[in-house]
């Protein structure tokens, strides 16, 4: 009992134990904040990592994958009921090039192929575009509006208004009308397209992507001679000469010129959509003056572009093929956010000749799993691997760690490190601790007299000091996991206090693209700092508790 | 184990007048309770590797009941003597005997118990607990003695009791002052409550007035006196007073470690 209120009596009239619980206090809270702003970056990048990459990838490489439908049947058997969805997707390395300014500007990009109506269960890639109708609905339409308002001027609007002030400036349709009649239409239909109400270019409302699959006709053999002398249809006389056979029908001798209605106009039409990751698209610009951040775009939604892509085969060739920027994506990921296109699968397919002209079905680059959630990833893969043994046909199976392992294992060891150089605050604190007891054993060297004369036991007297750095510890502890979590809960209001009182911004979200500091708080985490902190206060407490239990009561009293 | 438990155990020995209780008062008997001997007690300290004598073959007996004073100028030993009596330290050589037991090469738990249940320490210094109250610091003894459950069960009696040993000293209005906000004599009447608490058989005293001016002083002594004769508990006490001593039913004058006749 008097062990208990003599701890508790320390803890309350020593101004000594104040100093202690500070410093426990002040390395639990450093501790807690830094691992969940950590934990908060990490998982923030891993979530981003994570989203675009699926959970497992049966890739190809730069290769083909035939008949995915069955790969995709295959692997759904494998894996059961773990599995979520699955997507095919085609990558290939393009170079784009646009106007801006006049001047021809060129970059590298990595086109993806998706299919819009599976990838989305597959990746997160709704979430991280800019307009507001396409992350409901991933389509590759251009649209009217719903466009983030920092990009600016863009969408359809945009489109027309460019159109036409070229249109002004060039007076041409980059034709020439051949009669009269086409130069009145052209003129007429110009005015009736700037006139056309914005809503009417609205994207069909199904807003399915109709691809219109070519039908191939099988080459039919050309009659020979033979033949065609026998059925003397197309022969004016009775006998037959080949410098009277005419070289072209009748219907292909003269092709009258297209209506207006038929030429393409961006005024109305889209060449082929596609969605660029956001930091293609702009450059970051420190202005001079006001030493601020701005961005400067080169292409906005609306805009076209031309992509140059290799065929697939054998024997790759360059193609080119004009598109029209809709979208952007932006996963504030760099490395993604500055290669990154996304196009329709089968629009692809078709440019690239990846499909088969019998069956119509298109080979991929890779297939994209997604897991039901807790599933073990790692697993997974290996069943995959066992079963399709991807090694002998040089496929790859990978899970979106492995491809991030450089990347995910650095950030790891950093948290790592970092746990370990705060866990030293604590021991710091733990030597305080430390230096406080002994100042404290020696002041209470008579009161430990005193309790020794009154039939105190030895082991009594220590587990009063032991008691002591017990009851330091948990209150130091405590108040450093409240004020920990209280910094933690309002760490973007203090990061503007600070950046107010001192005049220099502490956060910059256009540095981190994260519009707050995120955080996460684990759990497991607290109470574990929690617990290391109060055992480095007891195990402080050890050595002079032992000394004080080892006093002689006749020399404690006498100790002046 | 309480006073009268002693008493009615209490070794008698067949008279045998010695140099111990040459001044003995008590009229002769033909055998007195002995609450505690001492055999041939020899204590030395080192200091600075010197071994220093400071009991050399003390013999005594404390007579059950009676108010023992033990006499000697500064350095002769008495505190050392109490201090052995009272189980605080370990003589080099001789025994003693308390209750039929030899106590002085007892396992330290033992110790610890005598201490806290048979013997009552009164200190010149007064020697309380600063960060305790008054009452917190007659009970201690019976928190030492009791488990924190135990002794929140008997809570209520234990403070009834310190209230009335409190009381009995004269300091009720005193209860919830801390030691500084006490006087001199009040506190060494803290330390005596404090020594009652658990109903000792023998109270060991040691220069309880030589930190108080007189009328303090005998106030304390009164007191001690009072419990000698009323309760008829054993009092051993170390003064250099020669005016206390004398009203002491026996006198033990120790020289250089050794008892002499006074």
């Amino acid at each position: 009992m008097y062990k208990i209120l003599l701890s508790w009596r320390y803890l309350r009239t020593r101004f000594i134990a104040l100093a202690s619980i500070i410093s426990v206090t002040l390395g639990v809270a450093t501790l807690i904040v830094v691992n969940s702003v950590m934990s908060g970056f990490v998982s923030e990048m891993r979530h981003r990592l994570h989203d675009i990459l699926s959970d497992i990838e049966f890739d190809a490489g730069l290769g083909e994958l035939s008949w995915p439908e069955h790969h995709q049947a295959c692997i759904h058997e494998i894996l059961g009921d773990e599995i979520e969805a699955s997507t095919t997707i085609v990558r290939v390395p393009a170079l784009m090039t646009f106007d801006f300014r006049g001047r021809t500007i060129t970059q590298q990009i990595l086109l993806i192929g998706i299919d819009e109506s599976t990838y989305g269960r597959v990746c997160e890639i709704q979430p991280y575009l800019s307009n507001q109708h396409k992350q409901q609905l991933l389509n590759f339409f251009l649209e009217v509006d719903g466009y983030d308002d920092k990009i600016g001027d863009c969408g359809w609007g945009y489109r027309r208004e460019k159109e036409l002030y070229r249109l002004e400036h060039l007076s041409s349709w980059g034709i020439e009308a051949q009669t009269r009649q086409r130069e009145q239409e052209y003129a007429e239909i110009a005015t009736r397209l700037a006139n056309q109400p914005l809503e009417s270019l609205t994207p069909p409302t199904n807003r399915q992507l109709t691809v219109d699959i070519p039908s191939f006709e099988l080459p039919v053999r050309p009659p020979n001679l033979e033949e065609l002398a026998a059925s003397g249809d197309h022969l004016p006389g009775a006998s037959f000469d080949s410098a009277t056979l005419q070289p072209f029908d009748s219907r292909s001798q003269w092709r009258p010129q297209p209506s207006a209605d038929e030429l393409f106009s961006p005024l109305r039409d889209q060449h082929t959509g596609i969605i660029l990751g956001k930091a293609i698209a702009n450059r970051k610009v420190v202005d001079a003056e006001s030493d601020e951040v701005r961005e400067l775009f080169l292409l906005r939604p609306g805009d076209d572009v031309r992509v140059t892509l290799p065929t697939a085969g054998e024997n790759p060739s360059p193609i080119a093929e004009n598109c029209t920027v809709v979208d952007f994506y932006q996963s504030n990921m760099h490395e993604y956010d500055s290669t990154f296109a996304f196009m329709s699968l089968r629009r692809l397919q078709q440019l690239r000749g990846m499909i088969d002209p019998v069956t119509g079905e298109g080979s991929v680059s890779a297939i994209q799993i997604r897991m039901k959630p807790g599933a073990d990833l790692d697993r997974a893969r290996d069943r995959l691997i066992a079963e399709l043994q991807p090694e002998y046909w040089g496929f790859v199976i990978q899970t979106w760690q492995d491809l991030q392992r450089p990347l995910l294992s650095a950030v790891n060891m950093e948290l790592t490190i970092l746990n370990i150089l705060l866990f030293l605050i604590i021991a710091v604190a733990g030597f305080g601790i430390l230096a406080t007891f002994f100042m404290i054993v020696v002041e209470k060297t008579k009161d430990i007299g005193i309790l020794k004369s009154l039939g105190a036991s030895s082991r009594g007297v220590m587990s009063i000091f032991l008691g002591y750095g017990l009851a330091l510890g948990a209150v130091g502890t405590g108040v450093g996991i409240a004020i920990g979590l209280v910094f933690v809960a309002r760490i973007n209001q203090i990061a503007e206090g600070i950046g107010w009182l001192t005049g220099r911004q502490v956060f910059d979200p256009t540095i981190y693209y994260f519009s707050k500091i995120p955080t996460v708080v684990d759990v497991q985490m607290v109470l574990l700092v929690g617990l290391g902190a109060v055992g480095i206060a007891v195990a402080a407490s050890v050595l002079p508790a032992l000394r004080a239990a080892r006093m002689h009561p006749v020399e404690a009293l006498r100790y002046e | 184990m309480n006073s009268s438990g002693v008493r009615s155990h209490v070794e008698s020995v067949p008279v045998n007048v010695t140099a111990t209780n040459v001044q003995n008062r008590v009229p002769l008997r033909v055998s007195v309770p002995i609450a505690m001997r001492a055999v041939n007690i020899h204590k030395s300290y080192r200091r600075h590797g010197i071994e220093v004598p400071v009991l050399q073959g003390v013999d005594l007996q404390i007579v059950e009941g009676q108010f023992t004073a033990i006499v000697g100028q500064s350095g002769s030993g008495k505190s050392t003597l109490l201090h052995l009596l009272g189980t605080l330290d370990r003589p080099d050589k001789g025994e003693i005997w308390c209750d039929h037991q030899r106590i002085d090469n007892l396992a330290p738990k033992r110790r610890e118990r005598l201490r806290n249940q048979t013997f009552g320490m009164i200190f010149q210094f007064y020697h309380l607990l600063p960060e305790l109250t008054t009452l917190e610091n007659v009970l201690v003894p019976k928190m030492i003695e009791y488990s924190a459950w135990q002794y929140w069960r008997s809570k209520k009696s234990m403070v009834l009791r310190a209230k009335t040993l409190l009381d009995r000293v004269g300091l009720s209005h005193r209860l919830h002052h801390k030691p500084n906000q006490l006087s001199g004599g009040e506190m060494q009447r803290v330390a005596i409550a404090r020594g009652l608490m658990s109903q000792p058989s023998i109270l060991l005293a040691d220069e309880p007035t030589g930190n108080l001016d007189r009328t303090n002083g005998q106030l304390v002594l009164e007191s001690l006196f009072a419990l000698c004769r009323d309760e008829r508990l054993t009092v051993v006490m170390v003064t250099h007073d020669e005016s206390i001593a004398k009203q002491a039913d026996c006198r033990v004058q120790l020289c250089d470690g050794r008892i002499v006749p006074g």
